[in-house]
């Protein structure tokens, strides 16, 4: 290409950036009844299971609530969050900047929750976040506004947090080995159980006592970390996978020398289309979640027919469910807002919900922390019917404790 | 040393995993002249349809493998013809073209096999596991290793010992004499690519009941196959084998020996290699 066709082409691109841009600028806001929200979720890379589920339990509640959230026609513009925040935060800017949200749900994971939250803070625009919450990291010295920031999940640490007494009680003086996948939400999930395992009193079977990482996500021929782990004979195994690494962990334990030693985890471990794949090899893994299709009571029911109804392969997933949630905060905190809806008028709306009917059992948002108050289940992977299923055991906890 | 040996087991059937992957790619470089990026894909689609022609049957396996090596073998057909056009116009014009082949590929192979990683249905005896020297051990794994033994050697007995080797390492070092000898050179690269492709078909069709086959695949194979081609010298088979079981070993013993360093040890291996080598790249590639 000669200089001055390169610099032709290069004027051309200019022009139509600019062009773009004003005509974002000029776009006139939505008729009064409609609003726009922004839905990130992984829908390439590793987690897309756990995305494309996501979509699917907010477009169950829209599709049962007849499209409408709060009483408004509700214009649900998807992103794709691919693997992290490379993928993600170009994809948020495009749905706060360009499509003009007015709030943003979704977002799978930890890492990425990280870097949007501060753009949506920015904007003052709610992020209602439907996966996993990280622990998150002050920005120059000063610890993050929270203010529009909710989740309708977790915090990626409570499952080990809410499962290490019932591990503690299980294995007595026995140690045991905690392994995990080396990025955000590995240490959040790892570091909830082995800290509040160890202030118990528990003590853990790493050679150190400091949990091991695989990197993540090359890695998934988990067999010599595996062996190398029976040699310290633990009494139990603690660990937190989801998605392909789940499928290749749960199976080559199976094959490992750690096969007769039980496998504790937090629930993504088997959750959703994971357990299909691993088949027989994931029977009697005890996992722990905010979650299980099998759940008795009446919204859960109904979310489980409606899911069946739908056409959705398997079981509701803990992914969907939230995400399903965040539809219903939505929907409560959108009825609650007179005329145009902004974000700051959302926001508050969403801080006033209140408690919550939803298939995991009633929760609520914890005022300063914008989390669920919730109860969290011990389950058990059993054949349920013909299937493969994560069948509650028993209730755990509540958290946060308060 | 108890503790290191499953581990190295393990490392050997990873590493001749990793030779029949390289060596496809060794050799279409080498022989064929063509820096064929599109040699991850290729044993992603091998891996893809060996897994959905697997049925729990013996019968299902055989026809999975088959599948999947014939598969290899076209896309190694559609590369031969893509890259004929280009030949004599470098490595950069063959890099971009199959990369963009690449990308082009793995986005169909998602939509048709879908997001998830999959893995073949094997008969029950190859899911069991035996003790070796103590220690678990999976029998699909020492199955792979059996299979990858037979074709390394069987890879090296054509290249070295067989009339059809001899051409192609002559195509290699003067392609005017082979023509001069009423061979023609271009059937010589088509059937190398071909060759090339069907070991990439193979190598996804072994690979897969370890590793499963999903959207990443054919990056991290196309990455750790090019680390293994570099240092095993372009072309080399045997070089090859000897730098996969190095990587597989690496991969295996070096994760859970020294835990820390364990991303950059591969990588680390590879500096070290080209420095104590100090060749250029294009001038073995061309010789």
């Amino acid at each position: 290409m000669t200089t001055r066709s390169m610099r032709r082409r290069i004027a051309a691109l200019a022009a139509a950036a600019v062009l773009l841009a004003a005509a974002a600028c000029t776009d006139s806001p939505g008729d009064a009844g409609t609003v726009k929200v922004g839905l990130l979720v992984s829908l390439s890379g590793t987690y897309t299971t756990v995305g494309e589920d996501m979509q699917r339990g907010f477009k169950l509640y829209l599709d049962t609530h007849g499209g409408k959230l709060g009483g408004r026609k509700v214009d649900l513009i998807v992103g794709d969050e691919g693997d992290g925040p490379a993928t993600a935060v170009p994809a948020a800017q495009k749905l706060l900047e360009r499509d003009r949200v007015v709030a943003l749900t979704g977002l799978v994971g930890g890492a990425t929750v990280d870097k949007v939250q501060t753009l949506t803070t920015a904007k003052k625009i709610p992020l209602v976040g439907a996966n996993a919450r990280p622990a998150f990291a002050p920005v120059g010295g000063k610890a993050r506004d929270l203010t529009y920031t909710w989740h309708t999940s977790y915090n990626s640490d409570e499952p080990g947090i809410a499962i290490a007494s019932h591990i503690k009680a299980q294995v007595g003086d026995g140690e045991v080995y905690a392994i995990g996948p080396d990025y955000q939400g590995g240490y959040d999930e790892l570091r909830g159980f082995t800290d509040t395992f160890t202030k118990l009193g528990g003590k853990l079977a790493n050679p150190d006592g400091k949990t091991v990482f695989t990197p993540f996500p090359t890695t998934e021929n988990f067999l010599p970390y595996l062996n190398k782990a029976a040699q310290e004979k633990p009494k139990a195994v603690y660990t937190f996978y989801a998605g392909a690494a789940a499928v290749a962990f749960v199976k080559q334990y199976a094959q490992s020398d750690l096969k007769d030693v039980p496998l504790y985890a937090a629930g993504f471990l088997t959750e959703g289309s994971v357990l299909t794949a691993q088949g027989p090899a994931a029977t009697g893994i005890r996992n722990v979640l905010n979650y299980s299709p099998t759940l008795p009571n009446p919204a859960n029911q109904q979310f489980v027919a409606a899911w069946s109804a739908a056409g959705h392969t398997g079981q509701p997933t803990t992914f969907a469910m939230a995400s399903y949630d965040a539809a219903a905060v939505l929907d409560r905190a959108l009825a609650a807002v007179d005329g145009d809806v902004t974000g700051e008028e959302l926001n508050k709306a969403i801080g006033e919900v209140g408690r919550i009917v939803s298939p995991r059992g009633d929760w609520q948002f914890e005022p300063t922390e914008h989390r669920p108050v919730q109860r969290w289940y011990l389950r058990e992977v059993k054949a349920d019917g013909p299937v493969l299923s994560n069948v509650l055991v028993q209730d755990l906890t509540t958290l946060p404790a308060s | 040393m108890d503790a290191y040996l499953i581990p190295a087991v393990d490392g050997v059937a990873y590493g001749l995993l990793l030779a029949i992957a390289a060596a496809g790619l060794t050799v279409a470089f080498g022989a064929g002249g063509v820096l064929n990026l599109a040699h991850g894909t290729l044993i992603a689609a091998g891996g893809y349809v060996a897994a959905a022609t697997s049925s729990g049957t013996w019968t299902g396996l055989v026809l999975a493998v088959l599948a999947a090596t014939v598969a290899g073998a076209a896309g190694g057909g559609v590369l031969a013809a893509a890259t004929a056009a280009l030949r004599g116009r470098g490595h950069l014009d063959q890099a971009l073209l199959t990369f963009g082949l690449a990308l082009a590929g793995g986005d169909l192979l998602t939509t048709v096999y879908g997001p998830d990683t999959l893995r073949p249905r094997l008969p029950a005896v190859l899911q069991a596991t035996v003790t070796v020297g103590g220690h678990r051990y999976p029998v699909d794994r020492l199955a792979v290793l059996g299979i990858a033994v037979v074709v390394c050697a069987a890879g090296y007995v054509l290249l070295h010992r067989t009339r059809a080797g001899r051409l192609v390492r002559a195509t290699v070092d003067d392609r005017a004499m082979v023509a001069g000898i009423g061979v023609n050179p271009r059937l010589v690269d088509a059937s190398v690519l071909v060759t090339a492709g069907a070991l990439a078909g193979l190598a996804g069709a072994l690979s897969t009941p370890i590793l499963g086959v999903g959207p990443g695949t054919a990056d991290t194979v196309l990455l750790l196959s090019l680390i293994v081609v570099v240092c095993g010298r372009l072309g080399s088979v045997p070089g090859a084998v000897a730098a996969a079981l190095a990587v597989g070993v690496v991969q295996t013993l070096g994760v859970t020996t020294f835990p820390t360093v364990a991303p950059y040890l591969l990588t680390g291996a590879m500096a070290a290699v080209l420095l104590a080598r100090r060749t250029g790249l294009p001038a073995q590639a061309r010789p």
